[in-house]
């Protein structure tokens, strides 16, 4: 157990208020023992098991995993290794079978404003909204004004570089330009952490490239905390603080945690990237060749 | 510039397919007159000029507007009632499984007994006042409804909703904002295909009991043999069944079409 302190924390007050006493003083504690490592998502033991017609399905066992605030967590594994039903546990929509899940210290009880989600596909869109519209979803959803709303709307078009599109509706957007508006509407909402779901494999390559150093830019912009899941190990490579490789299904689970320490924007061409690269196509080359 | 553009060859479209209306209905006037002229020659067949001329007549006297919304009055309240009770109960079904349960066998059961066979129990209940016509096309029109709602708000995306609920949606909100807009096109499919039917039945209910509308028209004009009176009906039948399905195309296509390309 990492962080032994938190089973007997008090309740989480209203995050608005800053980081919570006690939440310092636990900072302080822990830099005793492991740097200044503060845990925003805790997974413990967690594990998955689907029961279904043809029987029971054990996507995801033991799974253990500790988030600091502000980093940048690629999950990476190979198509049914239980990387998505991670992120799903984490953000709300399914229930651990095992083990428990801890957001700032309180265990995570269905989906929640506080982690704001990109889907893979862009069916999560509203169709019968305008792009603003879309992205000041979250806002309205708190009642806040139009003006406000609006002006808010529009400074997160901007971030995500549609400026001008923003009276568009999503079947008038590439899927590119789809995606750009998902992440906007996820910021604008100003969640903790943002949980991504593979949020450009349906796209065409040099998409993929533009979008991914645009998100390494709001990334290092917001500060926030991201959990991003990805078959793809350049794009890891090319994303992450730590890369965690997960080993293959059924049951799948963390094989190993790669820190990614080169600077931003990556240079994909050079040496210390390629070395990067290496590793976690070495510690993936296993789970590749045996998955099929 | 490019908007213009856009806006007139969207201009010239619309004209085009107006044009192309009025083409297909000339040459299929065209064809009853060939047809009728040359090749049945029978008075039971009249060709369409001494039929429009005797619309021409019918108008001129103010008999065939009275039957026409004679008709178009009842089919608007049944059809009102109809929508009004479908889309709710529609929207019940769809999202609460007990619901289902409980009014899906009631669905089930009642869609595979057409509206026709309810005329005798419609006018034994209400007479052959409006009442019966009303609940006829009411009944015609509320299960066509409820089953397209349901089916819509089944075939909300799963990640629209999760979508809402990790930007903070409350149940209410998921289902007000969520995935009550993304069931209207469904609704209206519904509501479309309804309309449809309530032209079937109406004529068929006033066929058999009424004092007035398009189907007494019918019937009076096959009692006195007034050949030229039914060709009136019929014409006017399909043209009003016409206009109102363009109606509701245009509204579909105003509230929805831009976000569903299947429309």
């Amino acid at each position: 157990m990492v962080l032994t302190g938190w089973q007997t924390s008090p309740a989480i007050p209203g995050r608005e208020a800053g980081l919570p006493v006690w939440l310092s003083a636990l900072r302080f504690g822990e830099s005793k023992t492991r740097g200044a490592f503060v845990a925003l998502v805790s997974l413990q033991g967690v594990g998955k098991t689907f029961s279904g017609r043809t029987g029971a399905w054990e996507a995801v066992r033991d799974f253990s995993l500790d988030l600091a605030e502000g980093e940048f967590f690629c999950l990476l594994g190979t198509s049914g290794c239980g990387k998505t039903t991670v992120l799903n546990m984490v953000a709300g929509f399914e229930a651990p079978t095992a083990g428990r899940i801890l957001l700032g210290g309180a265990p995570v009880e269905g989906p929640g404003a506080d982690r704001g989600v990109v889907f893979q596909g862009h069916d999560s869109l509203y169709d019968w909204l305008t792009a603003l519209d879309n992205i000041g979803f979250g806002l309205r959803l708190r009642g806040m004004g139009k003006a406000e709303r609006r002006a808010k709307a529009e400074h997160f078009l901007r971030m995500v570089g549609l400026t001008g599109q923003g009276a568009k509706h999503p079947s008038e957007l590439s899927g590119g330009m789809k995606q750009r508006i998902q992440i906007a509407r996820a910021l604008a909402n100003d969640p903790r952490m943002l949980l991504m779901d593979e949020p450009f494999g349906a796209l065409d390559a040099m998409t993929r490239a533009v979008l991914q150093g645009e998100l390494s830019r709001i990334w290092a912009e917001t500060k926030k905390t991201v959990l991003f899941i990805t078959h793809d190990i350049e794009e890891a490579c090319a994303l992450a603080t730590r890369i965690g490789v997960m080993r293959r299904g059924p049951g799948g689970t963390l094989k190993a945690i790669v820190p990614v320490d080169l600077p931003f924007p990556r240079e994909r061409t050079s040496d210390a990237f390629m070395r990067v690269f290496r590793d976690v196509h070495g510690l993936i080359h296993d789970e590749i060749h045996g998955a099929h | 510039m490019a908007l213009f553009m856009m806006r007139s060859t969207v201009r010239i479209e619309r004209l085009t397919t107006i044009g192309g209306y009025i083409a297909g209905f000339a040459l299929l006037f065209l064809i009853w007159h060939l047809a009728a002229s040359f090749l049945v020659r029978s008075t039971l067949f009249p060709p369409p000029m001494p039929v429009l001329e005797r619309g021409w007549m019918l108008i001129e006297d103010g008999i065939l507007q009275e039957q026409i919304i004679a008709s178009l009055k009842r089919i608007a309240q049944g059809f009102l009632l109809g929508s009004a009770i479908g889309i709710p109960v529609g929207l019940a079904i769809g999202s609460f499984k007990l619901v289902r349960w409980l009014l899906e066998p009631w669905t089930e059961f009642f869609r595979f007994i057409p509206a026709v066979a309810m005329i005798t129990v419609s006018v034994i209940w209400f007479g052959i006042g409006e009442e019966s016509k009303v609940f006829l096309i009411a009944y015609t029109t509320v299960f066509v409804v409820i089953i397209s709602t349901a089916a819509g708000v089944g075939a909300v995306g799963r990640d629209k909703i999760r979508a809402a609920q990790c930007l903070g949606a409350n149940r209410w909100q998921v289902f007000g904002l969520v995935a009550l807009p993304a069931t209207v096109p469904y609704i209206l499919t519904g509501m479309r295909l309804a309309m449809s039917n309530a032209f079937v039945t109406i004529v068929a209910a006033e066929l058999i009991a009424s004092n007035d509308g398009l189907g007494k028209m019918l019937w009076d004009a096959r009692l006195f043999m007034q050949i030229e009176d039914i060709f009136v009906a019929l014409v006017a039948l399909g043209l009003l069944g016409f206009a109102t399905d363009r109606s509701f195309r245009f509204l579909i296509r105003a509230f929805a079409g831009r976000f569903n390309a299947t429309v």
